[in-house]
């Protein structure tokens, strides 16, 4: 039996509907007769997630994710099709949502186990590992309304994972709370993975995508555009969305004497690839087209990480590396070995310029972006080449 | 049916919420649970205060009457009110986590009653000393009370359920509820006894007839004549009175569960 399946699934706001209602509008609307207009949030899906699988839906802002988890939840109605979810359902989706500011942590904790559905023996029973959890063993007796947000959402997260669910819908709480809380909360989901239950995650944190999910489905205007293992899914989705749908800086300009026609991302194998490793090879590979013969032309790269800041940058000219001139179609490789960053999204610029920087032939700002998986005992951004010596005294 | 085994089955959730309203409602104010005994015993005093000048000595209330009436009528207000803000006041709460809806609405009847019998325990040796002073006595059919409170709670319950799906879609609901309720409390025998419509229905019998039709018109009528030992006269009217709000109460579930699915599009 499956565990999540959807027929047609979809879920149609009315623009107008949207905000406060007032009679007013109501009548108004009856009276005139105004066309309301229609907003598929989510449309025409259909799947099936077979149980104990962990999914993930990625997709840009605005794409459905989160109404389609509500639709799996219940908490939205589907205005046609239908999806059903079998055995017991919890969703991390709205971290603390039943909290009353007015109770202390403890009495939250107990109301928002109840909301939860987890019964009060059991939340008796674990509520010293639920505080420890949480970290909040010299708060739990203050109202929630003096808690930092951190706090309050620790507090509520240590309650839901005590849920014992058969599917656990996950939307984007992993991006809560300090480092050490969100590596507790990754462990804790992970648990949840290898105990066999299904776990529909929606995420922007693309690598923990990658590193959890045994497949990733793409969502865009509210359509399931492609379901497939993970690197696959998430690397057509970085190369399609993502740089069309603005949400990087990418800037495109130059005269164009010189166009880059093509942008392949190769991995050592030659195969190309949106995801890399640490230490092993990235090659790119330029199709250019001159329109007429450039003398001394310049390649350059550079390399940002995926919020913006800038780690390297190089040309042809630096590394005296001289073209005599091109003309016509040609193809330039850039290789780049071994790769040192670590673990994250990456953004590569390229640009052709003239040997004095006067004319920017063509620039590509951003345009690229891919991940990178490292070895996860070291952290940082880069890798960097080290070796230790002791000399022990005499 | 269903409804009571999703009710039944969700009760420890009810409890928990129910205890969340209560506790919520009166931390932070120092006199705490008291306000609940204390606010309708003010309005009693302060319409028995303005009813005895305006009124004159001539006019025959019984002040056991009145402080029956305003418990009574302080119980639905309180599940009104508060079955207002049942779901636009935890938006949060109903978008995000699924559990029944009908629980919100449910568990703030539960709250208010858990109130009024708090109010009761204050509002019966009230009744008792004031008969007492009038040479009367409680009468020993005030042990069926339970019954009539049970009958309220659930006439409360269906004005929730009604008021908390209503204000979803339309926040007017809010003020015109507002409105209706203070109409509503002079067309119930909150603060005078039944008898004072039999001048008017002198002149128009129907409006008598009509005036019965009101549900809180006959649950008042039944707490005072339960306390004081009056007999209670059940007339066609009066059954009407008791029995509609039973027989809708199918109709207003099933609207309930056909309004509450689109809930968290309108929140």
């Amino acid at each position: 039996m499956s565990a999540i399946e959807a027929h047609n699934l979809g879920k149609c706001y009315r623009k107008a509907g949207v905000g406060a209602p007032t009679l007013r509008d109501a009548l108004k609307r009856a009276f005139l007769r105004r066309p309301m207009e229609d907003f598929w949030a989510v449309r025409g899906l259909n799947f099936v997630i077979e149980p104990g699988r962990t999914i993930g839906v990625i997709g840009p802002n605005g794409s459905g994710k989160s109404s389609l988890l509500g639709l799996v939840a219940g908490t939205i109605t589907p205005t046609e099709g239908t999806v059903r979810a079998n055995g017991r359902i919890s969703s991390l989706l709205e971290l603390g949502a039943g909290f009353h500011p007015n109770l202390s942590g403890r009495e939250n904790v107990f109301l928002n186990a109840a909301i939860l559905g987890i019964a009060r023996e059991d939340v008796r029973k674990r509520f010293d590992a639920i505080v420890e959890f949480a970290g909040m063993r010299d708060f739990i007796d203050m109202p929630v309304k003096h808690y930092s947000s951190g706090m309050y959402v620790r507090l509520a997260f240590a309650v839901a994972v005590e849920m014992n669910p058969d599917v656990l819908l996950v939307d984007e709480v992993l991006s809560v709370g300090d480092a050490v809380f969100q590596t507790k909360c990754l462990n804790r989901i992970m648990d949840f993975k290898r105990r066999g239950k299904t776990i529909l995650l929606v995420s922007h944190a693309l690598e923990t995508v990658e590193q959890f999910c045994d497949e990733v489905m793409l969502i865009n205007q509210g359509q399931l555009v492609q379901r497939g293992p993970p690197g696959e899914v998430i690397f057509s989705y970085l190369r399609t969305y993502l740089a069309r749908v603005g949400q990087l800086t990418v800037e495109e300009y130059g005269t164009r004497e010189v166009e880059i026609r093509q942008v392949r991302l190769l991995d050592g194998a030659g195969q190309e690839a949106a995801k890399f490793t640490t230490g092993e090879p990235l090659h790119v590979e330029v199709t250019y087209h001159a329109h007429r013969r450039i003398e001394n032309p310049v390649f350059g790269f550079g390399l940002k990480t995926g919020n913006g800041t800038y780690l390297f940058g190089s040309n042809t000219q630096i590394l005296n590396y001289r073209i005599a001139a091109i003309e016509g179609t040609g193809v330039m490789r850039l290789t780049i070995n071994p790769l040192t960053l670590m673990a994250g999204r990456f953004l590569l610029s390229l640009s052709i310029h003239s040997w004095d920087h006067s004319v920017q032939y063509h620039r590509q700002e951003d345009l690229y972006p891919f991940l990178v998986k490292d070895d996860p005992a070291h952290h940082g951004v880069v890798q960097l080449a080290t070796q230790w010596e002791l000399k022990p005294g005499p | 049916m269903q409804s009571l085994v999703i009710a039944w089955r969700h009760r420890e959730l009810l409890w928990n919420l129910a205890s969340r309203d209560l506790k919520g409602r009166y931390k932070d104010s120092v006199l705490g649970l008291l306000w609940t005994v204390l606010a309708p015993l003010f309005m009693a005093a302060i319409y028995i205060f303005f009813l005895r000048l305006l009124g004159g000595r001539g006019l025959q209330i019984s002040l056991a009457d009145i402080v029956i009436g305003v418990f009574a009528w302080q119980f639905t207000v309180q599940c009104v009110t508060s079955g207002l803000t049942a779901f636009t006041g935890n938006a949060n709460l109903v978008k995000k986590v699924f559990f029944p809806r009908l629980l919100l609405p449910t568990s703030v009847v539960i709250s208010a009653l858990v109130n009024f019998l708090l109010m009761l325990v204050v509002q019966l040796p009230i009744v008792a000393l004031l008969l007492w002073h009038s040479g009367g006595a409680m009468s020993i059919w005030t042990l069926a009370l339970p019954v009539v409170i049970l009958y309220h709670t659930i006439f409360n319950l269906l004005l929730a359920l009604l008021v908390s799906a209503a204000n979803v879609y339309f926040r007017d609901t809010q003020h015109l509820v507002g409105l209706g309720l203070s109409a509503w409390f002079f067309l119930s025998p909150v603060m005078y006894p039944l008898s004072f419509v039999h001048d008017l229905a002198q002149r128009w019998p129907w409006v008598e007839q009509v005036y019965q039709l009101n549900p809180l018109t006959v649950i008042i009528t039944a707490y005072r004549a339960l306390q004081t030992g009056v007999p209670l006269v059940l007339t066609p009217a009066a059954l009407v009175g008791w029995l509609w709000p039973l027989a809708v109460a199918a109709l207003v579930l099933w609207a309930f569960d056909r309004a509450q699915r689109n809930f968290s599009d309108y929140l």
